[in-house]
């Protein structure tokens, strides 16, 4: 009895809205003919809202029908639109068991002509395909990929490669599993490029899904992705040829997880083919992988050792491309070698390295000079001094600031291990001159790494050598320097103490010189710079040296100075609030009176950034007024 | 000098006067003084129907207002437009009282064209410096060309109203209904809020623009160049500047005029305005007790550029303009003691571009 009655209700439920909903399905179709195409795509976008109002069975009866004959007479944006909704759409129909009457449409637009909309269909039938159970992936889905892959033009082709992720392991028969693999490799062996293309390109993921599902696959798995490899590594074209690294690192991956190394000598020829290719493109992407590929090796000396001619054929690369990426790879191929054989990395490799440091190519030396840092890691300190650091030292008098800015950001591997004084003879210089680089970003970096850089050194060193250096930013004729010249001091002050900062910068920069300071834009550099420290420093600094400076611009001619010194004294209050009772004197007889005096500013921002101070002071105080 | 004669000249031939707008059916009725477009009669959008008599005082909730405008400005998002038209209807408040001849205090920083290239405009402060912190003077042509005149445009008027002894923004020849019909701002607008209101409003707002501005009684800044109808700076005082630039005489004129080797006036190819020589300048700069002339109205490779023997400087702030020129960027420092500095800029670096390395091609996309 109970269920009838809730039948009932639903069909009232319905009922009820079937009146109004007459309404959103003919507003869709309405705007679906539009003739503007923005309105027709902003329509598709609430094709979930229309289903929702409509309720699953209406949405099966009507709505899908009707979107898959849009399916095939639209444009592009409509299409790319439809197939995104789709992809979400298994709760509007129903839940799972009502999801197949969504494969047609998709099936359509994933033989769109369009790349956008055919990705966006495969992704959403992928979507899908999770939710389905197996009897429908094999009753609905596979046909599907079947059909795809066996239509005559390409883009069916391309998308049938893209599903079948979705199906590959949820086949627990063999001979079904076998029947899909079969069909793969036919796209494997297509005429076209493109197909080729996006089979090599999907294949990695299919071999990832049977490593994952060790039990699934048995050695005929294994003859088709051999099979589909050797395709892909011989194809006649590079675009496709290329994809088969990426192929060979997950058949790689596959055998390490399996502990089968029966194919590894196999594959090894296959990855010194690769990296010797005649076509760059095919090199490039063997140096870009280099490092990860190597590592499917490892443990195994001797084919570590055949990597190594390839290797150094690619840093000797005729493409600055090539070199480009595999200066990026050597710290992770030659920690391969350390615990085994560790002469190779100085005997072979660092020469490799010696050379690529003097590279034509300002981008190659660039991309050694981020890594090449963490080879101090792989050698004994002494080696690292005799071998690495006359390289070190040279590529931080690279003509190209980005080689030593990208050596100086890395220093810190270097400096655990032999120590930064090895480095100061050159590293001052290099700094030295970047931060007097014409562009000032470049400047702008080498201020960044300051803080860095002086955690390593050490306060002595950084006094002698560097302290100048960062007072001199805060004259800079660019504003952003010294912008960011004022947060630098801060923050050495955070590494080295408040006493440092007192002594080392604050005395200094109150004896700045006054002709300088006769511009108004160094004044407010200065007055800055002080307010910046102001939190950092102790309170006796803030009452007895930086509260008198500012004070002093108080009455500065510039009306800029003397609402940056009001903005100034409410940080000052703010420091000194926590102990009021003590600084009674210098808040109330000093600070308040020239705060309030400044609120009568002729000025209005004076006055308005002084009233402004002056309310954040007294809410500090507790005062009201 | 040293002036790229390709796009000034291309400058001048297309900004010619009275296009025929085509689209809109709007012709402009050449040879009349008033603008006489249909659907675009000056004063049609209403900012300035209830101006004040007296200069705005910001309340506290025009400050926050502004202050968030401002905020989500500088995000280059723009602005709705029920607060543009907010936002015009107090410029006019603003700029209505300031003088044909805007008198200036020294510090402050002198920039030159900007024509809607917004994040070079971010760029310029952070050169510079932000205001309020620098007091700026920007001598027109904020819009056209670029593809955010609306952001910019906006942005720079917020801070007028926000700031207004902190920032001075002149009119140049594209605060004029007819030009931006032409170079791009009328067209933003219409694409970025559906229709031409807002543009209706920031034109009625430009014609109380103030034209000329004078740094501490020794710079005069203006848009364009001298006139032959202007020989000391009071004369320039007595014009009636409210109105759409109109296509000659003494305003036309301080809008367009670039100077030239050739001595006294000449012909001005761009169809307006007039070209001055040295002559003319030194005599202007002497009878007036001036030091230096500083305008802007050309692009100039290096950002900046001297005439006339120091007595003119031309500055351009709109650095790779047009996103093709390959021009360096300028704005000219005066410090509290007349000095001068020139600061010159790279156009902005955009985001999800690196920051100092070259950009290398990726060849498998």
């Amino acid at each position: 009895m109970s269920a009838v009655a809730t039948e009932n209700n639903n069909e009232n439920a319905n009922d009820q809205t079937n009146g109004n909903d007459v309404y959103p399905l003919a507003l869709l179709m309405d705007e679906l003919k539009h003739d503007d195409i923005s309105n027709r795509v902003e329509a598709m976008k609430k094709l979930d809202t229309i289903a929702l109002a409509l309720g699953p069975e209406r949405t099966r009866d009507e709505l899908i029908p009707f979107l898959t004959e849009v399916a095939q007479d639209d444009e592009d944006e409509v299409f790319a639109v439809l197939a995104d909704e789709l992809g979400n759409f298994v709760p509007y129909v129903g839940g799972p068991e009502h999801a197949t009457i969504l494969l047609p449409a998709l099936e359509i637009l994933a033989s769109t002509e369009e790349t956008l909309v055919r990705d966006k269909a495969v992704a959403s039938l992928n979507n899908i395909a999770c939710e389905l159970s197996e009897q429908q992936i094999l009753n609905d889905f596979i046909p599907l990929i079947e059909h795809l892959a066996g239509a005559d033009w390409f883009s069916s082709k391309v998308s049938a490669c893209g599903l079948f992720k979705s199906v590959i392991v949820r086949i627990k028969d063999d001979i079904l599993r076998k029947n899909l693999l079969a069909l793969y490799l036919q796209l494997v062996q297509d005429d076209t490029p493109m197909v080729k293309r996006a089979a090599a390109k999907n294949l990695p993921t299919l071999i990832d899904l049977l490593r994952q599902n060790p039990d699934l696959s048995n050695d005929v798995d294994w003859d088709f992705i051999s099979n589909m490899f050797q395709k892909i590594i011989n194809d006649s074209q590079d675009s496709v040829k290329f994809l088969a690294v990426d192929c060979l690192i997950a058949i790689l991956k596959f055998f390490n997880t399996k502990n089968d190394d029966v194919h590894f000598k196999d594959l090894l020829t296959s990855a010194v083919k690769l990296s010797t290719d005649e076509a760059w493109r095919v090199r490039y992407m063997a140096a870009d992988k280099f490092d990860t590929l190597a590592s499917q090796f490892a443990g195994n000396n001797e084919y570590l050792t055949e990597l190594l001619p390839p290797f150094l054929g690619l840093c000797e690369d005729n493409e600055s491309d090539v070199r480009k990426a595999i200066a990026n790879e050597i710290p992770g191929f030659a920690k391969l070698f350390k615990d085994h054989q560790p002469n190779v990395i100085l005997t072979k490799i660092l020469p490799a390295v010696q050379n690529l440091s003097m590279d034509e190519n300002e981008i190659v030396r660039a991309a050694l000079a981020l890594k090449v840092t963490n080879l101090v890691e792989l050698m004994s300190k002494e080696e690292a001094i005799e071998n690495l650091l006359p390289i070190l030292l040279n590529m931080l008098k690279d003509e190209f600031p980005d080689v030593r800015l990208n050596i100086i950001a890395n220093l810190k591997v270097v400096n655990d291990v032999i120590g930064i004084d090895l480095l100061s003879d050159s590293l001052l210089p290099a700094i030295t001159e970047l931060a007097n680089d014409i562009n000032w970003r470049v400047r702008m970096a080498i201020i960044e790494y300051i803080p860095i850089l002086a955690e390593h050194l050490g306060v002595q060193f950084f006094n002698q050598q560097l302290s100048d250096l960062c007072l001199s930013w805060l004259w800079d004729p660019v504003f952003s320097i010294r912008e960011a010249a004022v947060k630098n001091l801060r923050r050495l002050t955070e590494i080295f103490g408040p006493e440092w900062c007192r002594n080392e910068i604050i005395s200094r920069l109150l004896k700045s010189d006054s002709q300088l300071l006769e511009n108004f834009i160094y004044r407010f550099t200065l007055l800055s710079a002080l307010t910046a420290l102001i939190p950092v420093v102790s309170e006796e600094t803030v009452t007895e040296q930086i509260l008198p400076f500012v004070k002093h611009l108080a009455d500065d001619a510039v009306p800029n100075i003397r609402f940056n010194v009001a903005k100034s004294y409410a940080v000052i209050i703010e420091v000194l609030s926590s102990n009021k009772e003590q600084y009674d004197e210098v808040i109330n007889g000093s600070i308040l009176p020239s705060l309030k005096s400044l609120c009568d500013d002729s000025d209005v921002d004076v006055r308005y950034f002084s009233n402004q101070s002056l309310e954040k002071c007294n809410k500090l105080l507790n005062i009201t007024n | 000098m040293d002036v790229d004669m390709d796009v000034p000249m291309y400058d001048a031939v297309s900004e010619q006067l009275t296009p025929t707008i085509s689209e809109d059916n709007t012709t402009v009725n050449n040879g009349s003084d008033d603008y006489q477009g249909i659907d675009f009669k000056p004063g049609s959008s209403g900012i300035a129907d209830n101006k004040s008599a007296t200069p705005l005082q910001l309340s506290s909730t025009n400050i926050n207002d502004l202050d968030k405008w401002i905020e989500q400005l500088s995000r280059c998002e723009m602005l709705s437009e029920d607060d543009v038209a907010r936002l015009c209807r107090m410029a006019v408040d603003v700029v209505q009282f300031e003088e044909n001849v805007k008198p200036i205090n020294v510090p402050v920083t002198i920039c030159g064209d900007v024509h809607g290239q917004f994040h070079d405009l971010m760029e310029l402060f952070k050169i510079g410096g932000p205001c309020p912190d620098t007091n700026y003077l920007f001598m027109g042509d904020y819009v056209d060309r670029g593809y955010y005149s609306v952001e910019t445009v906006s942005y720079l008027v917020a801070m007028k109203i926000r700031y207004q002894h902190r920032i001075t923004i002149l009119r140049g020849n594209h605060e004029s209904r007819q030009i931006t019909q032409v170079y791009g701002f009328y067209d933003e607008c219409l694409r970025k809020y559906g229709s031409a209101n807002v543009w209706k409003m920031f034109t009625d707002l430009f014609d109380y623009f103030p034209i000329t501005a004078l740094v501490d009684n020794k710079i005069f800044c203006l848009h364009g160049g001298l006139s032959p109808m202007i020989e000391t700076i009071d004369q320039v005082r007595e014009l009636n500047r409210v109105q759409e630039v109109p296509h000659e005489g003494p305003m036309c004129d301080l809008l367009w005029s670039d100077p030239d080797d050739r001595g006294g006036w000449g012909i001005s190819p761009r169809g307006a305005g007039f070209t001055f020589g040295q002559d003319i300048s030194e005599q202007f700069n002497h009878t007036n007790n001036l030091t230096l002339v500083a305008r802007a109205h050309q692009l100039v490779m290096e950002g900046y550029a001297w005439s006339h023997q120091q007595n003119v400087v031309t500055i351009f702030s709109a650095p790779n303009y047009c996103y093709r020129c390959g021009n360096q960027a300028a704005i000219m420092e005066v410090d509290e003691n007349n000095n001068r500095q020139f600061l010159q800029y790279d156009p902005s670096v955009r985001p999800g571009e690196p920051t100092v390395t070259r950009k290398t091609p990726d060849y498998f996309l």
